[in-house]
């Protein structure tokens, strides 16, 4: 008797280890997250290749008469334009053309604010890679330097050295490392010549800080990169969504607003690859097979808390009405823009809902400039080629379901309340 | 001798733990500077100095100078050495084996 009680218990037990285990391991919508990681390098580079070749023209010498010439090379660029994706992508192909010659080429990419800055251990990383059980104590950055030459001399070694992030060594060290590593050349006696160097800067302002005479040696070759346009940022983020999620994972509207909101942070791919991960880990904590533009809308608000609580308790009652209806609209459905005339009839049936008359056009429009200064909702006027003109509203950095949960939190708690306007 | 080694009788050489426990870390981290080996080896600065210079003599290890720092590796052009880095291999493989056999057990 006892025993057939148990038996249905152990049963009900197993089954729920059984959900637990399918739950740990629910299909995910990544297929490989690493190619979403900062120091991945993807195999194609999206619209740089100009600038790749213009390094290629620019060391072309280095590769056809090796010994006979170095070069110094500074590529400037904001946050996430693809300078280190550049030098990478030329250090790859610098290799492999060096291979073909049968020339002792070596390409090092070194992180200067990874190493805090310091020429010892930017010097430091570049000698271990050719020994890499060399002592770390005993000599200065000089002597580190000298013995880094004598090991290109011994080894016979061509080297191509990119520093990256090169504000960091300027702001710890000031000029003396880079006129050492430019002028390293010069005060050898040897014939062959050996250390070539790409800069990596944010901003150009940087060289100012030089001593005139190192900023001589560096300021004759400069690549410039600008920021990424929507269109380019689509192509990188397409891209990466192809080796990063399973198929169908991310629709083009998702794909859209990542790159959209990549532009408006300065051509940013770097943040738009960062909301398209972010924005996966959402859809797989929802357990949802599709990383949506809401998905998106959310791993905005966890990189930057955009709308406060308080802004919107403080907004007009109407105003709040309005913003509702945008907001559930957003909920459910996938498009990433709103027409002006659509989001009036979501306003209207909010005012439905809470026995109101609607506010006029002039006084939405008028709302819809304010929303859109306080950076709640964006406006833009619809794109031309389309049949008429009408103002396109997007709520590009708020969740949509977060801006709900707020404003109904308002409402009931206000009411109309204070607010009351007009 | 092509490289210069001296003549030496192999029960010198490995007559002292020291000189043997220097080549098991020379096999297994490939090129280390002095320090480094005496702090690995449990040694003083100067006996490792000196079992140094008596393995270089005999051809088995040679150095190269950076500055004031001397890095040594297995002498690779000499048949000496690369037997003896075989025999330190294969040594240490087979004490793998054999302990792995026992944990099994």
């Amino acid at each position: 008797m006892r025993s057939s009680i148990q038996k249905p218990l152990k049963a009900k037990k197993t089954r729920f280890f059984r959900k637990e285990a399918h739950s740990l391991f629910y299909a995910s919508v990544f297929k490989d997250e690493t190619k979403l990681d900062i120091n991945y390098t993807p195999a194609k580079l999206h619209h740089r290749y100009s600038q790749l070749e213009l390094l290629k023209q620019y060391f072309r010498h280095t590769i056809e008469r090796p010994g006979r010439m170095t070069q110094r090379v500074i590529v400037t660029g904001q946050v996430g334009t693809g300078k280190t994706v550049l030098a990478q992508h030329f250090g790859r192909s610098v290799l492999q053309e060096a291979q073909n010659r049968n020339i002792n080429l070596h390409y090092i990419h070194i992180n200067c604010r990874q190493n805090k800055g310091s020429f010892f251990l930017v010097l430091q990383q570049i000698v271990e890679r050719f020994h890499p059980t060399f002592p770390k104590r005993g000599y200065s950055a000089e002597e580190l330097l000298q013995i880094l030459m004598q090991i290109l001399d011994n080894e016979n070694i061509y080297l191509i050295t990119t520093l990256d992030e090169l504000e960091s060594l300027i702001q710890v060290e000031g000029s003396e490392p880079l006129y050492k590593l430019s002028r390293i050349e010069e005060t050898r006696d040897k014939t062959s010549r050996r250390l070539s160097l790409i800069c990596i800067l944010r901003d150009q302002s940087w060289l100012d800080k030089l001593d005139a005479s190192t900023r001589s040696t560096l300021q004759s070759n400069i690549i410039n990169l600008g920021p990424y346009t929507k269109e380019q940022l689509s192509d990188v983020l397409n891209d990466r969504v192809v080796l990063a999620f399973k198929q169908g994972a991310v629709s083009s509207e998702t794909i859209t607003l990542a790159a959209e909101l990549g532009g408006e942070e300065g051509g940013n791919a770097r943040y738009a690859i960062e909301l398209l991960w972010r924005a996966g880990k959402y859809a797989d904590t929802e357990k949802v097979p599709e990383v949506s533009p809401e998905h998106i809308r959310k791993a905005v608000g966890s990189v930057y808390a955009v709308v406060r609580r308080d802004e919107v308790a403080a907004l007009d009652f109407h105003k709040k009405l309005f913003l509702l209806g945008i907001a559930r609209h957003f909920q459910q459905n996938r498009d990433i823009h709103l027409p002006m005339g659509e989001a009036e009839e979501a306003y209207s049936i909010i005012c439905e809902e809470f026995s109101e008359k609607p506010r006029g056009h002039t006084q939405i429009w008028k709302y819809v400039q304010e929303l859109a200064s306080l950076g709640v909702i964006k406006a833009e006027l619809s794109a031309s080629g389309q049949r008429g003109k009408t103002t396109l509203i997007g709520l590009p950095r708020v969740s949509a379901a977060e801006l709900e949960k707020e404003l109904s939190r308002a409402l009931d708690n206000a009411g109309r309340g204070s607010n009351y306007d007009d | 001798m092509p490289d210069g080694a001296a003549i030496m009788m192999i029960e010198e050489v490995f007559s002292s733990r020291g000189r043997v426990r220097i080549l098991r870390i020379l096999t297994e981290i490939v090129e280390l500077n002095i320090s480094e080996i005496a702090r690995r080896a449990g040694l003083n600065y100067a006996t490792t100095n000196q079992h140094l210079q008596i393995l270089e003599k005999a051809g088995v290890i040679k150095h190269k100078s950076f500055g004031r720092i001397r890095i040594y590796r297995f002498n690779e052009d000499n048949i000496k050495a690369k037997i003896i880095k075989k025999l330190m291999e294969v040594w240490e493989q087979e004490n793998k084996n054999v302990s792995q056999t026992v944990r099994e057990v």
